[in-house]
């Protein structure tokens, strides 16, 4: 069997090469996703890690519990917290860091047995820190010894440089607890032997407690075991504090959803043990399990066309090769072989280019999962930052299930011809049916339910709004309308194609010329064999247009709208001192004064091209009509430095930005205001308003223009209230100038506004911070922020799956196009013979071949270009609101980019012209003789 | 009467894996106008050869092909189509109507094909009712058996009223009740259409109906009855 597999894949090789194409693209493809998937949550955890690190200074991952074993209880409690924080890290299996361990014995008084003048009575705690001496330096004396004991059998202790001071001791002294007694019933003696400072302050180590350790006495750790705790435990109230940080890069995506189960367990069930607080990184992995959850809903969704049209093209093809094989078939069957070993046969032959395509798929699987991850735009692979793209369960379950698909859609079809025999053959080529789905109008009901869904949410947007914000994924439905809808259309275009021949042919009947006669009968009673490829090309092309489009408008107004938000290329506001400290002091009551920083060092800004001082207060109080106030942001520029440093597209304003500033510039006391001033609050230039800064020092301007936009300004907010219902607000502006704002205000706290320089980045800001010792209060960087814009694993996540979409499918779509092509001249080629043994020209033949080609490629590419089209205008923007962050500010505008055209019909056209080459080297090569012959075999 | 074909010192060599191999060795005949030739051999005997380059689908390696008077060996590939369009009729072994065109568009199409623009029904049903066909014009071939299949092709090849018919084993895949039939059919255009028909076969019994026998063997004329 394996034999006549092997024999028949090879006769027929260019056929199982397509097969074969078809299922590394579709194992590569779907092994891609989950690899991409988990690469990128590993990414995006690490950055929420490393970002809460950076912006708290603390460790993200760390555990802390308290308790307290109050005395006459007994010990039972710590041993259950320690049986229970020393199995921590195994239980949640991650790699510990530290493991802290602070025990004390409640605050006591003691008394110096050196009978000091200065010396009254003090109150220490006695404890121990678990690897004291790693921790510390000793100042003075020494560390205790090993077993803790003197040799008068006083517990030997050492001390803080803080406890030294406060509690006045000496080392060598001797204490005497007035309270605690030893188990023999000796009063309890602590001997200090050193006295020791942190080696490093800001040693996770120290934060085992909020106490400065002023009162505590370090023994240690065993003997303090031995004395206090186990049988002798009922005797004291003991503290315990546990601390553990453990390796938040040694978390992988996939132990995020057990680790945040288990941190809840034993937030809930730690109780009786102690306190445990609750962890920073238990607040970080829920955050971002709701990301993943969104994410892997979206992707999951984006990725589903490509895998069909994968799936369709294996049909296409196994179907096509059971066609050619369809007479070997059924006279195999005629001679006695059964069904079950036909069907044997055929998955065999299945499983085995599967299996060829699983090795070859794998390795292609992740690189494509690179490319997927480097999109930074609609077909450009910008990114640089590393994918680390693994062989997770999830991508061996998802290749398993990518291979189990591909078996079943290549032996499927031999279900059918298995049962077949030539009596069954003969017959079935009689028959001319419609195919199902024009029966049934499946492209009238696709049609007619995308309208419903483009319709219904035309109508919710605010719901598709609230949906984003609360979290939630890409609605599917709204993306199934999307597709339904070029589906439809697409069929559609199919039903509507064999009409519009049957009418070109029957206008001429008389007049066609033989070759053109003869290729409009083909396409009108054969027609329905090229409505798959056909179909192929539609949906290719309009998916491969639409989705350039969505994915080009989803990133460049993401950008654009964090470009708008930023301000300036980058903006510095410095942490102002004031006269308050010195006033307190003093206690009298002054009037807030700032002090203002040194402004001369910003000419040592080396990469900035210019800078300037912008007053920005988000706190002012603004009157708004009648008496009443709101609160909105109060902006002081220098029009002309500001002009320089920023700029807007006049297309958002209704006057252009430089009239608008002028304006400003030469009325002194004039103000800009939001167009809301107008549009909601009745106000015309020429009124006065007025307005306080959050100081409350008012002023007033006369309103000299309104704008619709304004550098850095946010025209509204979208805030979800308790209830998930979206509350949406517009935001207030005024822009007066720098000056007037200086003289009714006094020193006001600005920021500074820098332009970069063409080519530079912005390393020079931050060094330059650094050699300065700036205060930073508040800064913005705008490529920063642009970059992680573009590394938002949503939007690039949907743009790479969207480009690999594309890429995948164009190259099905060239490879499918040919090979139909190819067959069906191959099967034709007796016909052509006969024609040309007849005395029609090559020319002819070749017209006729061009004839179809126009009905079939020509047609399904215009078809596509006018659904892709429309699809993009109808349901872009929906999907831009799916994605458009809370702050999208900008108007969203729909973005194409005529390269993407170019590329996606230029690959169609190469495609077109190698089929006619192909062509044409098939009819000129064409023997007639031979081709006769053909027939008679 | 006037000879119609003249075929001189035909020779065919074929190139094949390892040398040559000669098909037809300086063949010479003529066919007079209006008559039934048969080629007549065993397969493999050069009959096809011959065949094809007398209807001009083929070369000589050397010799002449006169059809009217005219070598048809010198014409150009345009001139040779033209006159396969215009002036030859042919019928294949193996079916060889257009799957996608019913018997009267099938037949249409040699009309259309000859650039005959008038009166193309009533000819098409003339043509269809001699071969038999009068009341299944309208079927598609995978509506109809081998014969009749066979028969629209005759109609097809005399529809756009050629001088010559050419019929490569038209018989081949007929039962010998059906391949009489045709024959028949063949003697009774010959009159009637004053068409000159040579069709080969390796079928003995249908030896008697041709006006003219030519027999090969090995690629070489072993007789020529008259």
């Amino acid at each position: 069997m394996l034999g006549i597999m092997l024999q028949k894949l090879w006769h027929k090789k260019w056929m199982a090469f397509s097969l074969l194409l078809g299922i590394i693209l579709l194992i590569a493809t779907a092994v891609s996703f989950p690899m991409y998937r988990d690469a990128v949550y590993n990414r995006m955890l690490q950055d929420e890690f490393q970002q809460y690190l950076s912006e708290n200074a603390q460790w993200p991952t760390e555990n802390k519990m308290l308790m307290v074993s109050k005395k006459d209880v007994g010990g039972k409690a710590i041993s259950k917290m320690e049986a229970f924080t020393e199995g921590l890290f195994e239980e949640l299996q991650v790699v510990g860091k530290d493991n802290i361990r602070y025990y004390s014995l409640a605050k006591a008084g003691v008394h110096s047995l050196m009978n000091r003048s200065d010396l009254s009575e003090v109150e220490v705690r006695l404890g121990y820190l678990s690897d004291l001496s790693e921790h510390v330096s000793i100042l003075s004396g020494s560390m205790y010894s090993e077993n803790g004991l003197t040799d008068a059998g006083e517990i030997e202790v050492v001390i803080s440089e803080d406890a030294m001071v406060h509690l006045n001791l000496l080392v060598g002294e001797t204490l005497e607890y007035d309270e605690f007694k030893t188990s023999d019933g000796s009063k309890v003696r602590l001997k200090i032997v050193g006295v020791f400072r942190e080696k490093d302050s800001n040693d996770f180590y120290w934060e085992i407690s909020s106490d400065s350790f002023e009162n505590d006495c370090f023994m240690q750790e065993d003997l303090f075991q031995t004395y206090f705790t186990g049988e002798n435990a009922g005797n004291y109230t003991i503290t315990c504090s546990y601390a553990s940080q453990f390796e938040y890069d040694s978390i992988d995506a996939s132990d995020v959803d057990s680790l945040v189960k288990k941190t809840g367990y034993l937030l809930n069930e730690s109780s009786y043990r102690g306190t445990m607080s609750r962890p920073a990184y238990y607040d970080i992995l829920e955050t971002f399990q709701a990301k993943q959850k969104r994410i892997d809903a979206t992707l999951f969704i984006l990725q589903i066309p490509v895998l069909i049209l994968l799936g369709a093209f294996l049909l296409m093809i196994s179907g096509q090769m059971y066609e050619m094989e369809r007479n070997e078939i059924s006279v195999i069957k005629s001679r006695g072989a059964s069904r079950g070993q036909i069907f044997r046969l055929y998955l065999y032959q299945s499983i085995f280019l599967a299996g060829i395509g699983c090795a070859a798929g794998l390795p292609l699987g992740s690189i494509f999962c690179k490319l997927l991850g480097s999109a930074d735009n609609f077909l450009q692979f910008g990114l640089t930052r590393k994918l680390d793209a693994r062989y997770t369960l999830d991508v061996i379950l998802y290749a398993v299930a990518a291979f189990i698909a591909c078996v079943l859609m290549i032996t499927l079809p031999a279900i059918r011809h298995s049962r077949m025999t030539i009596v069954n053959l003969k017959q079935q080529n009689a028959i001319k049916k419609k195919s199902w789905w024009e029966t049934c109008f499946l492209d009238i009901i696709f049609l007619g339910v995308s309208v419903y869904g483009y319709y219904n949410y035309r109508n919710h947007t605010a719901e598709l709004t609230e949906r984003v914000l609360q979290g939630k994924a890409l609605d599917p439905l709204l993306y199934i309308s999307s597709s339904l809808f070029i589906l439809g259309a697409g069929l559609l275009v199919l039903r509507i194609v064999p009409l519009l021949v049957k009418g070109i042919f029957s206008l001429a009947k008389k007049w066609w010329s033989p070759a053109g006669y003869a290729s409009l009968m083909e396409i009108i009673k054969n027609g329905r064999k090229q409505q798959f490829i056909m179909l192929f090309l539609i949906l290719t092309l309009s998916l491969g247009m639409f989705h350039a489009t969505v994915a080009r408008t989803i990133m460049q107004n993401a950008r654009d709208n964090e470009a708008y938000l930023a301000g300036a290329d980058l903006v510095l506001q410095e942490a102002w001192s004031t006269n308050a400290s010195f006033a307190s002091q003093t206690g009298q009551v002054e009037e807030k004064q700032y002090i203002e920083p040194d402004f001369g060092k910003y000419n040592a800004l080396t990469g900035a091209e210019s800078f300037t001082k912008v007053i920005v207060d988000r706190d002012a109080t603004i009157q708004i009509g009648d008496g009443s106030y709101d609160t909105g942001t109060l902006m002081g520029i220098h029009t002309k430095e500001f002009g320089e440093n920023t700029s807007l597209s006049d297309s958002l304003l209704s006057e252009p930005y430089h009239q608008l500033l002028n304006k400003l510039a030469v009325t002194p006391d004039g103000v800009l205001v939001s167009k809301n001033f107008s549009t909601d609050y009745g106000m015309k230039e020429g009124d006065v308003i007025l307005f306080k800064n959050k100081d409350q020092k008012e002023a007033r301007g006369t309103i000299v223009g309104f704008v619709d936009y304004w550098p850095g300004f946010s025209t509204r907010s979208i805030l979800l209230n308790e209830e998930g219902k979206m509350r949406e607000t517009n935001n207030l502006l005024v822009v007066a100038n720098y000056a007037s704002l200086g003289q009714k205000f006094g020193v006001t706290p600005y920021q500074v506004w820098i332009r970069v320089k063409d080519g530079y980045d912005t390393d020079f800001f931050y060094d330059w911070i650094e050699e300065n010792d700036v205060p930073v209060k508040y800064y913005v960087d705008r490529s920063k922020q642009l970059s992680k814009v573009m590394e938002d694993p949503l939007l690039q996540g949907t743009n790479g799956v969207l480009t690999m979409s594309f890429l995948v499918t164009i190259l099905l779509c060239a490879a499918g196009y040919l090979i139909y092509w190819v067959m069906s001249i191959r099967q034709r080629e007796m016909m052509f013979g006969v024609l040309r043994a007849c005395g029609m020209h090559k020319g002819e033949i070749f017209r006729m071949l061009i004839m179809e080609q126009f009905f079939s490629g020509f047609l399904s590419i215009a078809a596509g270009f006018g659904i892709g089209k429309a699809a993009s205008n109808l349901f872009t923007e929906m999907f831009e609101t799916a994605y458009a962050a809370a702050d999208q500010t900008l108007p969203i505008k729909l973005v194409t980019s005529a390269g993407d055209l170019v590329q996606l019909y230029g690959v169609t056209g190469i495609v077109m012209i190698v089929c006619l080459v192909i062509l044409t080297a098939i009819v000129f090569k064409m023997n007639i003789a031979k081709a006769l012959k053909l027939g008679e075999e | 009467m006037k000879k119609l074909i003249e075929i001189s010192h035909v020779n065919r060599v074929f190139s094949i894996v390892g040398g040559e191999f000669q098909a037809l060795k300086d063949i010479n005949a003529s066919i007079e106008e209006g008559t039934l030739t048969i080629l007549k051999g065993r397969s493999g005997s050069g009959k096809t050869t011959l065949m094809n380059i007398a209807s001009a689908l083929d070369f000589p390696t050397s010799g002449t092909v006169c059809i009217g008077g005219n070598d048809i060996t010198k014409m150009s590939e345009t001139e040779r189509e033209n006159m396969r369009r215009r002036d030859f009729g042919f019928v294949f072994q193996a079916v060889s109507l257009i799957p996608t065109m019913n018997a009267f568009q099938n037949v249409e199409f040699s009309l259309r094909m000859a650039g005959i623009k008038d009166n193309r029904k009533e000819r098409v049903e003339e043509c269809l009712k001699r071969v038999g066909l009068g009341s299944r014009m309208k079927h598609m071939p995978s509506e109809m058996s081998g014969g009749e299949q066979q028969r629209v092709a005759i109609a097809r090849a005399i529809a756009h009223h050629p001088r010559i018919l050419f019929a490569d084993e038209p018989t081949a895949e007929l039962d010998s009740s059906m391949a009489a039939e045709v024959v028949r059919m063949f003697q009774e255009i010959t009159r009637e259409e004053h068409l000159t028909i040579l069709m080969t076969t390796h079928d003995t019994g249908l030896m008697d109906a041709g006006d003219m026998v030519i027999e090969l063997q090995n690629g070489e004329q072993i007789c020529q009855t008259q």
